[in-house]
């Protein structure tokens, strides 16, 4: 169906910006006003946004959140994600910001739809609106006996309405549908395979692109002979422009032959970065450090300090490694370019293709298909290379790239290098912070996120700086804020252990936020902190996390044996505020703390002068389903709290939470990442 | 080339070096079946021959031929789901449900020879698999329930 179809039927259509937080954020624009929301005259409710969904859920919190404002089922809202000529511009699906500040709009969009059905009902019926009110779809009168369908109410007319500053949303204590567990909208396509992803488009007349990679980053091609890739049956073209050389076939294993049959001389880049030196490097190759908060004076600081301690942390490059691998399906109708990818920006992928081929945007249409993961990954190239194939041969193109393609050509997260100097005082207080971080690569965050401290502390100082990167470094969960943090909970257990301090007590001594108090006292009494059993072999660690807006603690068991740790328990305290859908906020929870389980214990790019060397999940080992540990979840936000990110902030502490389990299990303090290579 | 997929009966003219996989989702567009790594490695091309959990990325199609495939499209009768369908949505048994296919496929060929497994038999059943999500506790809640020993554990 085209955006005009489902338009030319509409009765009532909300508008507004985009988003909306309680508090104008300087940061975030708003975005111009688009449609938000649309009732047919027969009563269809869609409503649209230009969040994607790849896995987190969020269709069906859409859902919800317009269902419990407007009084309908939820499987009756259509929720239109991710379609440049559809929906309104957003900036990327970032930041597990899609609920605290998109829904809160989507909501307030359909409360305005309400008010306005009930508007029309009132001038109908000629009563005063405040008699009337709204039950599955329709508006009740008359004491409650009688009703009136929004269909009847709204057929023939065409409204257009603005959400207004000010609108008034259900109070907690009426939700039928928010806050209360329910199966995702989209669960029946997904169990029956029915979902198509990315690299499940066709359309018709497709053919398939394959691209020629170099052995490693920077590589030069200086030689190439593809005379024996061109005479396999199958091959329509090889399509080269400089480095760039693919090959476009009628099916997908004749690209793949025909890439293999390709002869190609490259010059590799002379760097010396591995995984081996890059702890050091990251700190050598550094750019000019930012300063995030300068307070008080480090210096009397560490000179009122009963002891000092200073500690470096490395954290490694990590692969994304979704289980979709990237792929894109590129089409053009002369100069107008459509493309169907995986993306989480459909509106920046939609920018970056008129770019490239110097096109107005508005000719560019993306569309988000369903994501196979993504975690702040997909290949940014995937969509170009697809575009600049389907340019070359004019016709339909698919690039999907495999495993190791994936591995070795999508983006990693950023390694990172911490030094932390801190000073404490005879009563376990700390009276002195120096936090200096070196991440690799440019981005968004610049390593910003996380690495502020959360604790009492009067003499401060956060810097962050950039550091050339030798791999391709991108988004990951909650990027920046994981790696910061586990930097941070080490060493808070590295002065708690040099004091004899109990890791507990010496946070809650150096902790007065009282939201990470709430979670970090919950996770202690939920794991049983106090009358935890010390055993040969078992150890015990925690950590605190803030991100998205929201908070949470993790306490977690470890078993230590014969180099080898797994992780037995986890509890996590957690307040992201009003939980819009519990089950969906705890599915990813319970996500977050198994990814970062393997970040923790046994995941890390390892590469040489370019090259990634472990580019297959046989040699890059990743959590399974005999890994996983017990998971217990304790929300402790208030309702009255408006709602913040679950996507990320449950990656935060875990690895250093693992980490400072596995010390306690062996005595030995852990500084790099991954545990298990070291044990 | 005969392949027997879902019930239904293909003819297919393929190259006999093409993967299982690659003819599922290319010729007869059965695209419920995914690629994830092309090693054997992750599961998720998992499909069910003869009622065994196979790797279809890594099986030459001509070692399917003749045989009973049964793929995720053809696991449901009719509208109704398989009870290990049924019981994933039931525990929202995924987020972005790439690999949910694969994991369906493994646990409902171990049902099918043990309808009474234990959490270490389902574990090890399903270990081949990666979920990328992190899905496993859900998972392995709805494998359970799907064994008809409701939420336990």
């Amino acid at each position: 169906m085209s955006g005009q179809d489902f338009q030319s039927e509409v009765a009532l259509k909300v508008v507004g910006p985009p988003r909306w937080t309680p508090e104008p954020d300087p940061r975030v624009p708003p975005g111009d006003p688009a449609t938000l929301l649309t009732i047919n005259g027969d009563g269809a409710v869609s409503a649209f946004s230009g969040k994607v969904e790849y896995g987190q859920g969020i269709r069906n919190g859409f859902a919800m959140e317009i269902a419990d404002e407007l009084d309908i089922a939820v499987d009756s809202v259509r929720v239109v994600l991710g379609d440049t000529a559809l929906v309104p511009q957003d900036r990327g699906t970032t930041g597990s910001a899609s609920t605290r500040t998109v829904g809160i709009q989507l909501r307030r969009a359909a409360a305005t739809a309400r008010q306005t059905i009930i508007d029309l009902a009132a001038t109908r019926l000629e009563v005063d609106s405040g008699a009337l009110s709204t039950r599955e779809g329709s508006v009740v009168f008359g004491g409650g006996s009688k009703s009136v369908r929004y269909a009847d109410l709204l057929s023939g007319h065409t409204l257009t309405v603005a959400v207004p500053d000010e609108v008034t949303l259900k109070n907690v204590g009426d939700f039928r549908v928010m806050g209360k567990p329910s199966s995702r909208i989209d669960a029946v396509s997904r169990v029956t395979g029915s979902a198509k992803y990315a690299q499940d488009v066709v359309i018709p007349g497709m053919l398939y692109g394959k691209i020629l990679r170099p052995p490693s980053y920077g590589a030069t091609l200086r030689q190439i002979d593809t005379a024996r890739a061109e005479r396999i049956g199958g091959v329509v073209s090889i399509v080269q422009d400089g480095d760039f050389v693919g090959v476009v076939a009628e099916r997908e294993d004749v690209a793949e032959y025909a890439i293999e049959a390709i002869r190609a001389r490259w010059e590799e880049s002379r760097d010396t970065a591995s995984d081996w030196n890059l702890p050091a490097l990251l700190k050598e190759r550094a750019g000019e450090s930012v300063a995030l908060r300068e307070e008080g004076s480090l210096q009397s600081g560490f000179a009122s300090a009963d002891r000092v301690l200073e500690s470096t942390y490395y954290v490694p490059y990590i692969s994304n490694a979704q289980m979709e691998p990237s792929a894109s399906v590129a089409r053009w109708d002369g100069d107008d370019l459509t493309v169907w990818c995986a993306n989480r920006g459909p509106f920046a992928e939609r920018d970056s293709l008129a770019e490239m081929f110097g096109i107005d945007p508005k000719r560019v249409r993306v569309i988000a298909a369903e994501i196979g993961g993504s975690f702040g990954t997909k290949s940014p190239s995937v969509s170009h290379e697809a575009a600049r194939l389907a340019k070359a041969v004019d016709a339909p193109v698919r690039v999907s790239y495999d495993r190791a393609e994936e591995f070795g050509w999508s983006t990693v997260r950023p390694a990172a290098t911490f030094e932390i100097k801190s000073g404490v005082d005879v009563d376990g207080k700390i009276v002195s912070w120096d936090y200096a971080a070196f991440h690799a690569g440019e981005n968004a965050f610049r390593g910003q996120r996380g690495a502020d401290t959360p604790y009492d502390v009067d003499n401060v100082r956060i810097s962050v700086a950039a550091s050339e990167s030798p791999l391709q470094a991108g988004s990951y969960r909650s990027l920046g804020g994981a790696t910061n943090h586990f930097a941070r909970e080490l060493h808070m257990d590295e002065i708690a252990i040099s004091m004899g301090i109990d890791p507990l007590e010496f946070r809650l001594r150096n902790l007065s936020h009282e939201r990470l108090r709430g979670c970090l006292t919950a996770a202690a009494e939920a794991f049983g902190w106090e009358s935890r059993e010390k055993r040969p072999g078992v150890g015990y660690g925690m950590a605190i996390g803030y991100d998205a807006g929201s908070f949470t603690a993790q306490i977690v068991e470890v078993a230590v044996e014969n180099q080898e740790a797994r992780v037995t328990r986890v509890t996590v305290g957690f307040d992201c505020g009003l939980v819009v859908n519990p089950d969906g906020a705890r599915n990813q929870i319970e996500g977050s703390i198994v990814m970062g389980m393997g970040t923790a214990l046994w995941e890390a790019v390892e590469f040489d002068g370019g090259r990634i060397l472990n580019d297959g999940f046989a040699r890059y080992r990743v959590p399974r389903i005999t890994d996983t540990p017990e998971i217990e979840v304790v929300f402790t936000g208030g309702d009255d709290v408006p709602s913040s990110g679950a996507g990320e902030p449950g990656i935060v502490p875990i690895a250093a939470a693992i980490a400072n389990a596995v010390r306690d299990a062996t005595g030995t303090a852990i500084e790099e990442l991954p545990i298990v290579p070291r044990l | 080339m005969h392949l027997k997929v879902n019930d239904e009966s293909h003819e297919v003219h393929v190259d006999a070096e093409r993967t299982l996989l690659s003819v599922l989702r290319h010729e007869l567009e059965l695209t419920g079946t995914k690629y994830g790594c092309g090693e054997g490695n992750c599961g998720a091309c998992t499909v069910l021959i003869d009622g065994e959990a196979t790797r279809s990325c890594i099986t030459p199609v001509t070692s399917a031929s003749g045989r009973d495939i049964t793929t995720i499209e053809g696991l449901a009768d009719g509208d109704k789901l398989h009870p290990v369908q049924e019981a994933f949505v039931e525990h929202t048994a995924f987020q972005c449900a790439y690999c949910t296919s694969g994991f369906i496929m493994s646990s409902a060929a171990l049902l099918d020879r043990n309808p009474k497994p234990d959490e270490e038999q389902i574990k090890s059943a399903l270990s081949g698999h990666i979920c990328r999500c992190g899905a496993y506790v859900r998972i392995l809640k709805a494998v359970k329930s799907a064994a008809g020993e409701g939420d336990a554990g």
